[in-house]
């Protein structure tokens, strides 16, 4: 596109052939010289509109259309084309940065790095011996992690289901039977069970009295539920990350 | 292969009611006519309603009639390549004239004007007739001579009572073959020029459209206005004239054509009598080819808002006089016809713009145009509007031409090519304009084109065939824009370019 805008002037008093410029002089210096007409057209004022002339845009012109011999409609649909391919990749990819730029303002609201990190926690296993139950404080609730013994994983595998009031084998519950990690939070009504307490080898909740095994389950007193497992995995032989 | 009319002109009557398509003819004064229909000449004749009446005879000529009616146009070629074409009605009186293939498009920068001045000069005399001998003999027959350039096109032609033909003949190839243009003269009429440059001023719909044509056509001769820029008007020499006469004052392109009580035989005889002298050769074989013109999507803003009122023009790149798309172009803009604040019809007229308009109040006036030309074209709508309605009448007629390319139905089409035949045979009235079409034709196509052939061509338009046309020319092209007067609402050139497409899927 290519626009130019132009005044309309008065023109009356200059479209005479070089005539009154006698008259417009206050007082003639050097007639001759100011009547020649030569400089008729020194004023500045444009005379008709035909005088006005469109300037040469070839600068700005695609190599298409530079040539004015040459009709502009067959190369109209190729420069269409290209136009519209690169405003609609533009429009892609401007949307892709629009999108890239909003979702990392938006996601700065979300956990910092800092509260992530707590949301995992990683145990150096070699650190707990065999039948001890350690306790860690992972996302503000006590983690339990018992190093159980031979005797202990083969008593708790042999358990029979129907006796349990919430029934769950011990291989669904452990996935190394070495090591049972469970959440330390009673599942009646949120203590702290004591570990290596109770009638069953496990943990004792003091608050109603819950009994929960070495697995983790509920054998006697009011909780309802076994006491959760959360998720885990072994990286390697001597650490555990739950999380 | 079809070839035809570039132009059509009408008579403005006293009566308007629906108007139909409108061509410019890129003449220098009274550039635009409207017609009032056939339907509106009965009015005036049979005292009622044609259409309400049953008794079909009423009409002096009935359609079918007027198609078949017209006799043949003669065609005879000089050996010279001069060539001879008349209509022979039984009329006392007759139009004969010259029509030249040259205009301002022929022109340089150089010397753009010298077909403008030349017109001028023609009627001051010639070699065996000074002007004061030429006037009296011209007068005493009772005869008109009148002459037009325009940008493809130049003519002198003469209305003359039909047993002055030869008097005629004679003093029309003197204008054209001899000339005098003494200096004396030329100095005298380089006044003349610039006072009706001063006055066309005055005339914005000229001004508007030359600038749409400068605007759009930039840097090619079509750009040119005919009347040529006033530092030409003061330096043409007589040298010039003489050198564009030379040029292109060539019998091959010429026409002597006739309409009225004239006999051909008669005319080629007077016409090898007068004008076997118009050479057929170019001096250095220099045969001046029209090259295409580039048209160029672009605007321009004459902005002044101490005028009254804005006139627009918006165009795109049309068809060339010989494009067979002429003819659903000539539907397509008489769907869209034009519009007069006077029109009574209000929101009962039949174009949709047309109702919006006299509803919404958008404009003084509006026509749709196609102007033509041998190769190109520019296909446009022109209105004039107060300065608060631009943005509107922009955006419905835009609007209009969207629906052309894409929701034109039946009963349109149906409508449009009901008027366009009548306009077609309606304005043919009189010996001048038969003559003028016989002399168009005859330059672009080689014939005439016989109102039975129009009526075939506009029969076959169909919906569909308006719909992809339109689509071919308007949809998501590039438009020229040029706008004068109190112009600051007209939109962006941007947002005028999205509106030549819509969203559709």
């Amino acid at each position: 596109m290519m626009s130019l805008p132009a005044r309309l002037g008065a023109l009356s008093p200059y479209l005479q052939a070089c005539g009154p410029l006698k008259a417009l002089l206050p007082r003639a210096v050097n007639t001759e010289v100011l009547m020649k007409p030569a400089l008729c057209g020194h004023f500045g004022a444009r005379l008709a509109h035909t005088d006005i002339k469109i300037p040469d845009f070839s600068d700005y012109r695609r190599i298409e259309v530079l040539d004015a011999e040459k009709s502009s409609q067959e190369s109209s649909n190729a420069r269409r084309t290209f136009s519209y391919l690169v405003t609609g990749s533009t429009a892609v990819v401007g949307v892709y940065a629009a999108k890239t730029v909003v979702t990392q303002f938006v996601s700065s609201m979300s956990a910092s790095a800092d509260v992530l990190a707590l949301s995992k926690i990683e145990i150096k296993l070699s650190d707990i011996p065999e039948g001890k139950n350690m306790t860690f404080k992972w996302r503000g609730k006590p983690l339990f992690v018992r190093h159980r013994t031979e005797k202990e994983i083969a008593a708790e595998q042999n358990v029979d289901l129907s006796e349990l009031r919430d029934p769950q084998h011990d291989r669904d519950r452990v996935t190394n039977p070495t090591w049972v990690i469970v959440i330390g939070v009673c599942t009646h009504l949120g203590c702290v069970p004591i570990a290596n307490a109770g009638e069953y080898g496990g943990y004792y909740c003091p608050c109603h009295g819950s009994h929960y095994d070495a697995s983790g389950r509920i054998r006697k007193g009011p909780a309802p539920l076994n006491l959760e497992v959360p998720y885990y995995e072994f990286p390697d032989e001597d650490t555990v990350i739950v999380g | 292969h079809l070839k035809p009319t570039e132009i059509q002109r009408f008579q403005r009557t006293s009566r308007q009611s629906a108007v139909v398509v409108v061509h410019t003819v890129d003449k220098m004064v009274a550039s635009m006519w409207r017609i009032s229909g056939a339907v509106n000449r009965a009015f005036g004749r049979a005292g009622y309603p044609l259409l309400l009446s049953l008794r079909r005879g009423q009409a002096s000529v009935s359609y079918a009639q007027s198609l078949l009616g017209a006799p043949e146009t003669r065609l005879t070629t000089l050996s010279n390549g001069l060539r001879i074409a008349s209509e022979e009605t039984n009329q006392a009186t007759c139009t004969v004239g010259l029509w030249i293939g040259c205009g301002s498009r022929y022109e340089s920068e150089k010397n753009n004007g010298a077909g403008f001045f030349l017109e001028h000069m023609a009627f001051k005399g010639t070699k065996k007739h000074p002007q004061s001998a030429l006037e009296k003999a011209v007068e005493s027959m009772g005869a008109h001579l009148s002459a037009y350039t325009s940008r493809e096109h130049t003519a002198y032609y003469m209305k003359t009572l039909a047993k002055d033909l030869p008097k005629a003949v004679e003093l029309l190839a003197e204008v054209v073959q001899s000339s005098s243009l003494s200096e004396a003269d030329i100095e005298q009429q380089r006044n003349v020029v610039l006072r009706e440059l001063e006055e066309v001023q005055g005339s914005l719909q000229d001004v508007c459209l030359d600038l749409l044509h400068a605007t759009a056509f930039q840097g090619t001769p079509l750009g040119h206005s005919v009347l040529g820029p006033s530092a030409n008007a003061r330096t043409l020499t007589r040298n010039d004239l003489v050198e564009y006469i030379s040029s292109h004052y060539k019998a091959p392109r010429m026409v002597l054509a006739t309409a009225g009580g004239v006999n051909h035989d008669e005319l080629v005889a007077l016409a090898k009598q007068h004008f076997s002298g118009i050479s057929f050769e170019y001096e250095g074989d220099a045969v001046p080819v029209l090259s295409p013109c580039r048209f160029t999507g672009s605007e321009i803003r004459m902005r002044d808002d101490a005028l009254p009122l804005a006139h627009i023009a918006i165009a795109v790149e049309g068809a060339g006089a010989a494009n067979p798309d002429i003819v659903p172009l000539m539907v397509a803009n008489s769907i869209i016809g034009s519009y007069d604040i006077t029109f009574g019809g209000g929101k009962h007229l039949s174009s949709r713009l047309a109702r919006l308009a006299a509803e919404l109040n958008l404009c003084h006036s509006f026509q749709a145009f196609h102007s033509s030309y041998n190769d190109t074209g520019l296909l446009g709508i022109y209105f004039v509007t107060d300065k608060h309605k631009i943005e509107d009448m922009m955006h419905w007629a835009q609007n209009a031409w969207m629906n052309l390319c894409t929701t034109v139905t039946e009963s349109d089409v149906a409508r449009a090519k009901n008027a366009l035949k009548a306009s077609l045979v309606g304005q043919l009235n009189g010996t001048t304009p038969v003559c003028d079409d016989i002399g168009r034709h005859i330059l672009n196509y080689g014939r005439r084109i016989p109102l039975a052939e129009w009526d075939a061509r506009i029969e076959g338009v169909t919906p569909r065939i308006v719909r992809d046309v339109c689509s071919k020319y308007i949809y998501d092209k590039c438009p020229a824009v040029s706008a004068v007067g109190p112009i600051e609402q007209l939109p962006d050139y941007n947002r005028m370019r999205s509106a030549m497409y819509w969203l559709r899927f």
